[in-house]
């Protein structure tokens, strides 16, 4: 998930948060994460998308003096075992204003 | 894809398959035994499906990327594998462990010299050769179909297995359908699909372990239906994600994944005089699976 923001009259302020979720393998014999079955053994960390549970996030930003709205644009999509092919799923951007 | 797609010659001929006790020398033996194409004549639609899906090719990777190769690399060079050797001749069947789910008749009816000829193969790039070997209709509904032997039995020759008895089935070689124990359930998926790490190798390693998921974290929270209930609806076989179908399995997975988003404008009051402008983003993330996404 990538979170962008750009400030209304266009100057390029743009922030990103990402997280990513999915089962996380070592070879068991050091510490370093492994892609590719002939190297993995087990998994140290899990942070894919459960069964019957949500995944919830909370993020924030800090705005820039003077700025008082931003475009927040979410993106979710799945990487199959490279970066390059990535499969996108749901992108929602919303308005947000500091201005009632 | 289209790189990807096999040319099936039908034949007419009554091919022995399975000789028991008999096992394949080389790749195009072993096709020949759990050859399928035949079966396309009288169940075109559930053939069709199979062709497309992932059971069908098995050693090719994600479009087409062969993804043996690491093991089939000489022993030192970059990218090679605790698996490798340091001739291609060397190679055996136990060589390629991967073979317990994606290609589990290699295990029971080939020779190693099948190892060898699929090494060369993949330091050759030959796909089309690769290809042909296939997790087919056979492998499912024969070899994978029975797993109490001791009370059942191993799968008899001559027979297929299924959700149900057909006492005559018009096959030139399989002449009977029987009803598999096992057919309706997830644990017949869960024979391939993985628990975890597979400990009974002399190197341990780990690929999909989805099946684990399932049992632990699915059923576990009151999740009650199987693979088949959901991935298998009116005998679909193309058992999607198909991950060579970009728009389709995007489409598949907005279906299956929920995303929203709330936001917050305000200015939080850090101490007296100082106020941050800060936008607060809530995501919450929902999916309809019955395992984790992703897996491996
Ligand atoms: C000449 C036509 C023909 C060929 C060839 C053929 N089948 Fe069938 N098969 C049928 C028919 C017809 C039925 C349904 C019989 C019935 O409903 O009584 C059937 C039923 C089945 C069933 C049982 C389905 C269920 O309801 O559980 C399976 C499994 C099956 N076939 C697999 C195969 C496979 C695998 C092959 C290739 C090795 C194959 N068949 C080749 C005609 C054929
Ligand atoms: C326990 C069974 C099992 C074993 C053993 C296994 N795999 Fe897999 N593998 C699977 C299944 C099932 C999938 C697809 C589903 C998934 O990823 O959840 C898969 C997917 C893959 C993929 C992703 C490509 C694709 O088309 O989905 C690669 C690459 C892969 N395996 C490589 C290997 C290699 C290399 C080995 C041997 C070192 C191996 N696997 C051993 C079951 C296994
Ligand atoms: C990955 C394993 C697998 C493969 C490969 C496979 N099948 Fe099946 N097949 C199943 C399972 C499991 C069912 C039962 C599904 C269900 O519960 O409805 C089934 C059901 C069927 C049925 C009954 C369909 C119905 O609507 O009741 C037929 C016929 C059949 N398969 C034929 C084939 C043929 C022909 C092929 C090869 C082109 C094939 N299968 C490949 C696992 C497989
Ligand atoms: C004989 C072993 C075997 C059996 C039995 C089996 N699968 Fe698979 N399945 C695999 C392998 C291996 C792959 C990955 C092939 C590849 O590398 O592309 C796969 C791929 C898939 C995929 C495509 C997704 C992906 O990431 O590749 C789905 C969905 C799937 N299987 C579901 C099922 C279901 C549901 C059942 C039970 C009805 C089942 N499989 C039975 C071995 C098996
Ligand atoms: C409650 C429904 C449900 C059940 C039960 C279920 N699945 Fe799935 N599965 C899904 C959905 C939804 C997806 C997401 C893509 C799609 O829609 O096919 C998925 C995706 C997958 C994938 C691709 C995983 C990846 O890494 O992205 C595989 C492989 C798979 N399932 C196999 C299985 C097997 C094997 C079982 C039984 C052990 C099973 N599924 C049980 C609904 C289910």
């Amino acid at each position: 998930m990538i979170t962008k923001f750009k400030d209304k009259d266009g100057k390029a302020i743009e922030k990103k948060e990402e997280r990513h979720y999915h089962p996380q393998a070592t070879n068991c014999r050091d510490t370093k994460m492994k892609y590719g079955a002939q190297w993995k053994v087990a998994n140290i960390r899990d942070t894919s998308l459960q069964p019957l549970q949500a995944k919830k996030e909370s993020m924030e930003f800090v705005l820039p003096d003077g700025v008082r709205s931003a475009d927040v644009t979410v993106n979710l999509f799945y990487e199959l075992t490279t970066p390059a092919q990535k499969y996108p799923i749901h992108s929602i951007t919303k308005t947000v204003s500091l201005d009632k | 894809m289209m790189l990807l797609r096999l040319v099936l010659v039908l034949t007419f001929l009554a091919v022995p398959l399975l000789s028991y006790g008999q096992k394949a020398k080389t790749i195009d033996e072993l096709a020949k035994m759990y050859d399928a194409s035949r079966c396309k004549t009288c169940h075109a639609e559930i053939y069709a499906q199979w062709e497309k899906s992932h059971h069908a090719r098995p050693l090719m990777g994600v479009k087409g990327g062969l993804m043996l190769t690491p093991l089939a690399l000489k022993k030192g060079e970059k990218g090679s594998t605790a698996f490798s050797e340091d001739s291609p001749g060397k190679m055996t069947i136990k060589n390629y462990p991967c073979f317990k789910c994606h290609l589990p008749q290699a295990v029971t009816s080939a020779e190693d010299s099948v190892a060898v000829e699929l090494t060369e193969a993949l330091l050759a790039k030959d796909a089309a050769k690769v290809g042909k070997l296939q997790i087919t209709c056979i492998v499912c509904h024969h070899d994978k179909a029975i797993i109490h032997k001791r009370e059942l039995g191993a799968p008899e020759k001559g027979v297929l297995y299924g959700k149900r008895d057909i006492p005559v089935h018009m096959d030139s070689t399989f002449k009977t359908v029987k009803k598999s124990a096992i057919f309706k359930d997830s644990v017949f998926c869960g024979q391939c699909h993985g628990l975890g790490p597979n400990l009974e190798f002399d190197q341990a390693f780990q690929c999909a372990n989805l099946y684990g998921s399932y049992l632990h974290n699915y059923v576990s929270g009151g999740g009650t239906q199987s693979c088949q209930d959901c991935h298998m609806k009116n005998g679909d076989h193309l058992l999607a994600p198909n991950w060579n179908d970009d728009k389709a399995s995007s489409e598949l997975l907005a279906k299956a994944i929920t995303l929203d988003v709330q936001t917050l404008g305000y200015e939080w009051l850090q101490k007296a005089g100082t106020l941050i402008p800060k936008v607060v983003v809530n995501t919450k993330i929902t999916t309809s699976a019955g395992h984790r996404i992703p897996d491996g």
